[in-house]
């Protein structure tokens, strides 16, 4: 009886029940947010082409080191080359670190030579906490079906000692699953440790 | 041994080895003289952080990090040992820190300071092994921790620090249950799941005197990997098996008068034929897909679940046995559903069996569902532990080979031409195929009768009754007043739902082992013949008797040997406090459950540990005499 409990509860709470955790080769949650120019942004939109999630907050070192070695830009530009979709979302709470206006985060873009397709803000956490992100960075890519590939850190270079490490020389998990699932390949490290600051949630 | 020590402000913190969500620990690079060298970091035990919505693992206000600086050879004096230290200082927000520090060693006596005795202070919350045997078992998403304690060994809270990610959910609470011997800590699984080789990490054990931390390390059994090979044999296997489902006796009725009605009607209508077996097939594929999206959304709730599950409810159980009793009656009537609805006009028939088809595809699926239960369990089991995706692929394949045979005979009536012409044998046969129908009702029943007791197996009884009648009624309805045509009706309706109603949503009786509510009077006449017995104290709020229940008593082995050594087995059900449970348990010495009891057949009972596996316990009911 418990189990038909159980059944119920799912059906009728469906995407409650989505909340929390997205396991690998499942369907991305949909979402709608904002974008920097004021535009609301929906994940569905995107179905047909590679999508990646980057939950960022610009005040976090661990962010900073990879936008300040340029790791991050060649990893979006990559992905612009090839046409995938680039969200970098912003998870922090009004009053938190990394909560910016939509003029903040453009001149966040210019200067840092950034090229997301768009920057998204999420300052419930809504979505954040839906996908479960927990840290800055944390990655995730969608393929063209919207289905869940790949989810964890941008590269190797996390755990202690991260601060003196050469990203330029880290093995970049975003760019290797990007590759192998353009050339129709199983992706080599579907789920990593994300590492990084936590996601400044609203409590 | 040497230590670097962070005084950090009040409120921020630094890490452990392992951060928790976010975060990192610190580094130590030691720039050494010849001859000397150093450990790695000896981490003393760490704290909680939480930073909802996540959980990390550090130090607050102050730590020592420690290291054992030994010497291979002979060493000058002095020495000058260096430090690069790098860290991160977070209270909401982190910052990156590095420094150097020095200290200078002569040569000399040792004495004591004051540095000596805060060195000491972490490093006996430096992890050491953990003395006591221990076990970890995985069920439903959930690591269960478990362990004998020696006596006075009392810890008050225990918590699980792991050592890497992808083992463990950091955030979510543990649960910490204490028994009089043992203790049992429920530990709930990563979502992530990296299928780690090893449960690693650190217990922090917390009692009066205070909290002591224990290295823990314990090799798990890894998932197979996924094998890309094999999905494409289990397809075609899937497929074959879907096939073959069309001659099982719950489904060969219902398909063979399908099969009759459009031979009749396709004299006249053989254009249309291939419609309705697309319409079927349709039906077929689609209802499979739902169980399968249905499978998937309870294995990914953490349901332990297997296909076979739908015949474990007696509730589920008792409504296909309505079905294949009002089936059976059908096929012995003349009543045949839709056809009331199809006399409508030649346009409206069309319709009406483009439904109809689509209906019976359904039903057909529906039907099938206790048959395929022991014929495709462990087929269909394998395909859940795949990706949703291959899950998918494996359902579709089998409703794809259900659905082919019919769906062939629509496209190439031509087919059945080896068949007698349409006539009366059809009657006949329709008349026959009643009885696999009830066949497989009786065998239901069968299932039943392991679930609940006999009154209500006899109540369901009575409801296949009443579904019979009703549907007698129904046929008998031909009254030319259309009032009395519908006061049947409404009584039939009646019927159906009372029949519905008395049907059992519980387990009357429990469903691994035959088992007997204790009483100490019960207990004194097995005695007195001189009966095996083993006496089960349980509680549904136990973790340890579920484990115990879970991985050991309601094991294959144990049950055969139970059965084959004619041991009882006695349940004492303590999930409501009961006086005359309390007072045995007390004869134990015991205040709580588990407390498991092996009687000879003379003499004082054995008390069995308080953590069974399947190999103690077989151990101690093959000694028993």
């Amino acid at each position: 009886m418990k189990k038909f409990i159980t059944l119920t509860f799912l059906i009728f709470y469906f995407p409650h029940f989505l909340s929390s955790y997205v396991e690998n080769e499942n369907n991305a949650p949909e979402f709608k947010l904002l974008d920097s120019y004021g535009n609301e942004i929906s994940l569905s939109s995107f179905i047909g082409k590679k999508v990646v999630l980057e939950w960022t907050n610009h005040g976090c070192p661990y962010v900073a080191k990879h936008y300040e070695t340029g790791n991050m830009q060649s990893t979006q530009e990559f992905a612009k080359e090839e046409e995938i979709i680039w969200l970098s979302i912003i998870s922090s709470a009004p009053g938190t670190q990394g909560y910016v206006s939509s003029d903040e985060a453009n001149a966040l873009t210019i200067t840092r030579k950034a090229s997301p397709s768009h920057v998204l803000f999420d300052p419930t956490g809504k979505v954040g906490r839906i996908y479960d992100a927990k840290t800055t960075p944390h990655m995730y890519i969608i393929n063209e079906e919207g289905i869940m590939k790949y989810q964890g850190a941008i590269d190797d270079a996390g755990g202690r000692g991260f601060m003196s490490r050469d990203l330029l020389k880290a093995k970049n998990y975003v760019k290797e699953s990007l590759q192998q699932i353009g050339a129709g390949e199983e992706i080599s490290s579907p789920v990593t440790k994300p590492y990084g600051c936590s996601v400044k949630y609203a409590s | 041994m040497l230590g670097v020590k962070f005084k950090l402000a009040k409120d921020w913190h630094t890490y452990w080895e392992n951060p928790g969500d976010a975060g990192e620990g610190a580094t130590i690079d030691w720039i050494l003289p010849k001859g000397l060298e150093a450990s790695s970091i000896l981490w003393p035990g760490p704290e909680r952080i939480p930073v909802e919505p996540l959980m990390t693992f550090g130090y607050n206000n102050e730590v020592i990090l420690l290291a054992k600086i030994s010497s291979t050879n002979d060493i000058e004096f002095p020495v000058n040992i260096e430090a690069k230290v790098g860290w991160f200082t977070c209270k909401d927000i982190c910052i990156p820190q590095e420094g150097i520090v020095d200290i200078q060693i002569n040569e000399g006596l040792f004495v004591s300071s004051s540095y000596r005795e805060e060195i000491n202070d972490y490093l006996v919350t430096v992890p050491g092994d953990f003395s006591q045997d221990y076990r970890i078992e995985k069920l439903d998403g959930s690591f269960f921790l478990q362990t004998d304690i020696s006596d006075g060994e009392h810890f008050d809270d225990i918590y699980f620090f792991p050592k890497e990610y992808g083992l463990t959910s950091y955030a979510e609470e543990q649960i910490y249950e204490k028994n009089q011997n043992s203790f049992i800590l429920e530990i709930k699984a990563s979502k992530a799941d990296l299928n780690l080789s090893k449960f690693e990490g650190v217990i922090e054990a917390s009692n009066k005197e205070g909290k002591s931390y224990y290295q823990i390390s314990f090799p798990l059994t890894v998932d197979l990997p996924k094998n890309e090979q094999g999905i494409l044999l289990l397809i075609v296997f899937a497929f074959l098996g879907g096939l073959i489902l069309n001659i099982m006796p719950c489904v060969f009725p219902i398909l063979s008068i399908k099969i009759l009605r459009f031979m009749e009607h396709g004299e006249n209508s053989s254009s249309q034929a291939y419609k309705f077996g697309l319409f079927y097939t349709l039906g077929v594929i689609l209802s499979f897909l739902l169980i399968a999206l249905l499978l998937i959304l309870l294995k990914s709730s953490g349901e332990n679940i297997g296909w076979g599950f739908q015949l474990q409810y007696p509730l589920v159980i008792s409504i296909l046995f309505y079905l294949f009793v009002a089936l059976g009656f059908m096929f012995m009537s003349n009543l045949v559903f839709g056809s009331q609805m199809g006399q409508l006009s030649s346009m409206a028939q069309v319709k009406n069996e483009s439904l109809e088809s689509f209906l019976t595809g359904i039903l057909a699926v529906v039907v099938a569902s206790p048959c395929t239960a022991p014929f495709m369990g462990s087929a269909i089991g394998f395909a859940l532990l795949q990706p949703s995706g291959n899950s998918f692929l494996i359902f579709l394949s089998l409703g794809l080979g259900f659905a082919l045979p019919y769906l062939v005979l629509s496209v190439k009536p031509s087919l059945l031409s080896f068949l007698p012409k349409p006539g009366a044998w059809m009657e006949t046969f329709k008349q026959f195929m009643a009885f696999p129908m009830w066949a497989s009702a009786l065998w239901l029943l069968w299932v039943l009768s392991g679930q609940v007791d006999s009154n209500t197996v006899l109540l369901v009884l009575v409801g296949g009754l009443a579904i019979s009648l009703s549907l007698w009624i129904l046929e008998k309805n031909t009254s030319p007043r259309k009032w009395l045509r519908w006061l049947v009706r409404f009584i039939v309706l009646i019927l159906v739902v009372g029949s519905i109603s008395i049907i059992p949503t519980e387990y009357s009786t429990k469903d691994t082992q035959e088992e007997i509510v204790f009483s100490e009077e019960i207990l004194n006449e097995y005695r007195e013949a001189k009966e095996l017995v083993f006496l089960n104290f349980t509680a549904d709020w136990c973790i340890t008797c579920k484990v115990n229940e879970r991985v050991a008593l309601s094991s294959k082995k144990v049950t055969e040997l139970m059965s084959k050594r004619n041991i009882i087995y006695l349940e004492a059900d303590w999930t409501r406090k009961d006086g005359a449970i309390a007072e045995k348990l007390e004869q134990f010495g015991r205040t709580g459950v588990p407390l498991y009891l092996l009687y000879p057949s003379e003499g004082e009972p054995i008390i069995l540990p308080e953590i069974l596996t399947e190999d103690i316990l077989l151990r101690y009911l093959n000694e028993l005499s």
